[in-house]
């Protein structure tokens, strides 16, 4: 038997199977998940690859048992994964509080499609933004990665993973209808130069209590079956993982769960800024539609309007000190009725303009420039 | 005397009284009814069994370590003679 | 010393005694499941770092944060998932869930189901109490019709799980049922099931004194015991029909199944690494 990985080279990919491949390029060896349009090609691609570089894929029965189970192979020590949809995503919410609660490292993608509901199982959406952060019950913070071109899908998994060891912390990966399904050509480094880009975990101390923070306010993790006697709650818990069902224990855990990713922003944030220099007019946007507004604000540029894209890749914790920087006016386009909008707002001192749609496409770049052309004049 | 005088006493039983919550379990299972309820109260309020052992050396205990399986409250230790 | 005054020092090494006296009521059975669950443990002579518990939300939940080995206190219905992704990502260990009849039959029953029919290498010792205990007793998937609790004030319309004959019927290798007056045998069980492979339930009917038995005249722990005493009937052979249960009616209790051979979930994916690999 012998391992198969991935050789340097370039593939035809899909944005589902670039995901995948990444993942297992970043060390991703143990997914769980169901299938659910349009995320399945990461479960297939899983499925088949896994195996091959002695990684385990199992489908579940369901969304709540996938993400239940990659929590319990997490604390193994592997870095797994699970995949799916919106639908697939409100039912793991529970269980995505849990491995906040817990501190477990995890990397969740979400094809986006058109919502609410069964929506537009094909077709893009970009409804999910504030369920990504929100969706489970108490305030938190998780991070959320965004890619928006299949090369993209593959090389920021070793972010996606590398964050969530790091913060011990889930990482929500983002795809939607579009990139999930639409293929560009991948460039692959050799797997000396990919693997040097791989971040393990803080190893705990003997003796070091499983929630005992260090200095960054991360508690390195404990593995199962290295004599730890682990034991985790989803109860508020004392650095000994002992349930302590007071308001002070409540206050030093929850603050410290947001701190310790929110004081590390700067570490984690990922922005492409396009053309923002001398900008009047930035569009904020994300993803698939990010595409469209790119070629919107070239056209602007030709009419000899200044306008620029901030490209948010970091969507949580929100990069705000992007919106902070420009004293420009700006339009958040996304495929929804309105959600980072009042993010930017919340932001800007100047004017913030919406530009959405509801979901089944992206604005054409035409759209976009009529947009940029109204606000700016 | 009494009938356990038939018996050989093989064990003594110890009560970690802080955790007893006075199900008296161990008291109902007791073969040769050894175990009694005391006067006594822990912390918590509860009465937990007294080993009678201590004040009448009729009765005996057998080492049959009943009172320790139907604990649910890891409270007792029976520790044999020897 | 005798071996038996060994085992229950040992037993103190693996419960977390820090954390007693434990939060369950007093006479409540899962102490009683828990004590015999350590002792099946400690004569298997299992290594405790090859040990993890797992276990959902509910009173008999809490017992992952009893035991002092690496254990987890996960969502409600989710323990089985759980200890399937710890299973699969480290077969060597010995992954038990240890929870109630709500959490593995009602919230959970979809992961009971499948996991059984995959055969995932878990034991599974489901307490069954009859109620939802944590939440005040109200009625459950196990609840015998006819039965009082907070929400069939009336008497419980609904039907029972019949578990034997479910976890048979979906192909679980062994498949025991005790009542907590039964601990030697039960403890003999858990300790021939922890010794096998594959997908292993123990049934384990226990009294809640405090939320089920006061409002099905059974208010002290004793008079719990004192049914379970009276009406258990042993019997291996037991047909389907006979392993139900009804309100306050005979408890058929033994090991209705034990067979051997039938590959673990893990065992089958290990072939097909080594396909994928060829
Ligand atoms: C998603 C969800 N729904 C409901 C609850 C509330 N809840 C907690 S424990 C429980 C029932 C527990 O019953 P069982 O599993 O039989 O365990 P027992 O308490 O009787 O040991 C319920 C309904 C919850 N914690 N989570
Ligand atoms: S060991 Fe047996 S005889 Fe001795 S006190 Fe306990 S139950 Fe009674
Ligand atoms: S409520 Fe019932 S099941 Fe829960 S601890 Fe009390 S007696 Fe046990």
């Amino acid at each position: 038997m012998t391992e198969k990985h991935l050789k340097e080279g370039y593939y035809f990919w899909s944005g589902d199977v670039a995901a995948a491949e990444g993942a297992i390029a970043a060390g991703c060896r143990f997914y769980a998940g169901y299938p659910i349009t349009p995320s399945s090609e990461v479960a297939e691609t899983m499925a088949l690859r896994l195996p091959q570089v002695g990684g385990k894929f199992i489908e579940m029965e369901d969304e709540i048992g996938s993400i239940a189970a990659i929590i319990g192979a997490s604390w193994t020590g592997e870095r797994s994964m699970t995949a799916t949809s919106g639908p697939g995503i409100s039912l793991m919410n529970e269980n995505i509080g849990l491995a906040v609660m817990t501190e477990v490292p995890l990397v969740i993608v979400n094809a986006m499609r058109g919502a609410p509901s069964t929506g537009l199982p094909t077709l893009i959406g970009q409804g999910d933004l504030m369920q990504a952060k929100y969706g489970s019950h108490g305030s938190y913070e998780i991070i959320t990665l965004y890619p928006n071109n299949i090369q993209e899908a593959f090389d920021l998994m070793f972010d996606a993973f590398n964050l969530a060891e790091k913060y011990r912390v889930p990482v929500m990966y983002l795809l939607d209808g579009l990139l999930a399904h639409m293929y560009e050509k991948v460039y692959v480094p050799p797997r000396e130069v990919w693997e040097k880009k791989i971040i393990r975990r803080k190893r705990a101390r003997k003796g070091q209590l499983p929630y005992q923070p260090d200095e960054d306010m991360i508690p390195p993790m404990p593995l199962i079956g290295e004599g730890y006697n682990i034991h985790a709650t989803g109860l508020t818990h004392d650095e000994r993982g002992y349930p302590d069902l007071t308001p002070q224990a409540q206050e030093e855990l929850v603050r410290r769960l947001n701190e310790k990713i929110l004081k590390h922003e700067r570490d984690i944030w990922k922005v492409e800024e396009y053309m923002t220099e001398d900008a009047d007019v930035i569009v904020v946007s994300f993803g698939g539609e990010s595409r469209a507004v790119k070629a919107g604000v070239n056209l602007a540029r030709k009419e000899g309007i200044k306008a620029g894209m901030l490209r948010l890749i970091t969507i949580w914790p929100f990069p705000w000190e992007y919106i902070t920087k420009y004293s420009a006016d700006y339009i958040v386009a996304e495929i929804n009725y309105g959600q980072m909008y009042h993010l930017v707002r919340e932001y800007s001192d100047n004017d913030v303009y919406q530009l959405n749609k509801m979901g089944g496409e992206i604005h054409t770049p035409e759209e976009v420039l009529k947009r940029i052309r109204e606000v700016s004049s | 005397m009494s009938q356990n005088k038939k018996f050989k006493r093989k064990a003594t039983v110890k009560v970690l009284e802080e955790r007893c919550k006075g199900c008296w379990y161990c008291v109902n299972y007791c073969p040769t009814k050894v175990l009694q309820v005391s006067e006594k109260m822990n912390a918590k309020g509860y009465h937990p069994p007294v080993f009678k052992e201590n004040i009448d050396e009729n009765v005996v205990c057998i080492g049959c370590h009943l009172c320790e399986l139907y604990c649910p409250d890891f409270a007792i230790v029976v520790e044999e003679l020897e | 010393m005798s071996q038996m005054t060994d085992m229950r020092k040992m037993e103190e090494e693996w419960l977390r005694t820090e954390r007693l006296p434990h939060v369950w009521c007093p006479g409540c059975g899962i102490g009683i499941v828990l004590n015999a669950f350590l002792r099946a443990v400690i004569r298997r002579n299992i290594p405790k770092e090859k040990m993890v518990v797992v276990s959902g939300i509910g009173c008999t939940g809490r017992t992952a944060g009893y035991v002092n080995v690496d254990s987890f206190h996960t969502t409600h219905g989710r323990a089985i998932p759980f200890a399937v992704g710890i299973k699969f990502a480290r077969p060597d260990l010995n992954v038990v869930v240890f929870s109630g009849d709500g959490d593995l039959f009602a919230i959970g029953g979809n992961h009971f189901v499948n996991a059984a029919r995959r055969n995932h290498d878990l034991l599974i010792i489901a307490v069954n109490n009859f109620t939802y205990g944590m939440t005040g007793g109200q009625h459950g998937p196990t609840t015998p019709t006819g039965a009082y609790t907070t929400t069939t004030p009336y008497g419980n319309p609904d039907r029972p799980f019949n578990i034997p004959h479910l976890a048979i019927s979906l192909g679980a290798p062994y498949v025991a049922r005790w009542t907590t007056y039964h601990v030697n045998q039960l403890q003999n069980s858990i300790y021939k099931a922890l010794n096998m492979k594959g997908f292993r339930v123990i049934e384990i009917i226990s009294q809640c004194p405090t939320v089920y038995g006061r409002r099905n005249s059974m208010r002290s722990p004793m008079s719990m015991m004192e049914y379970f005493q009276k009406n258990s009937v042993i019997n291996n052979k037991a047909s389907y029909e006979e392993m139900e249960l009804t309100y306050n009616g005979k408890i058929v209790v033994g090991e209705f199944r034990n067979v051997g051979g039938i590959p673990s979930y893990e065992e089958r994916y290990e072939e097909i690494i080594r396909r994928a690999q060829e």
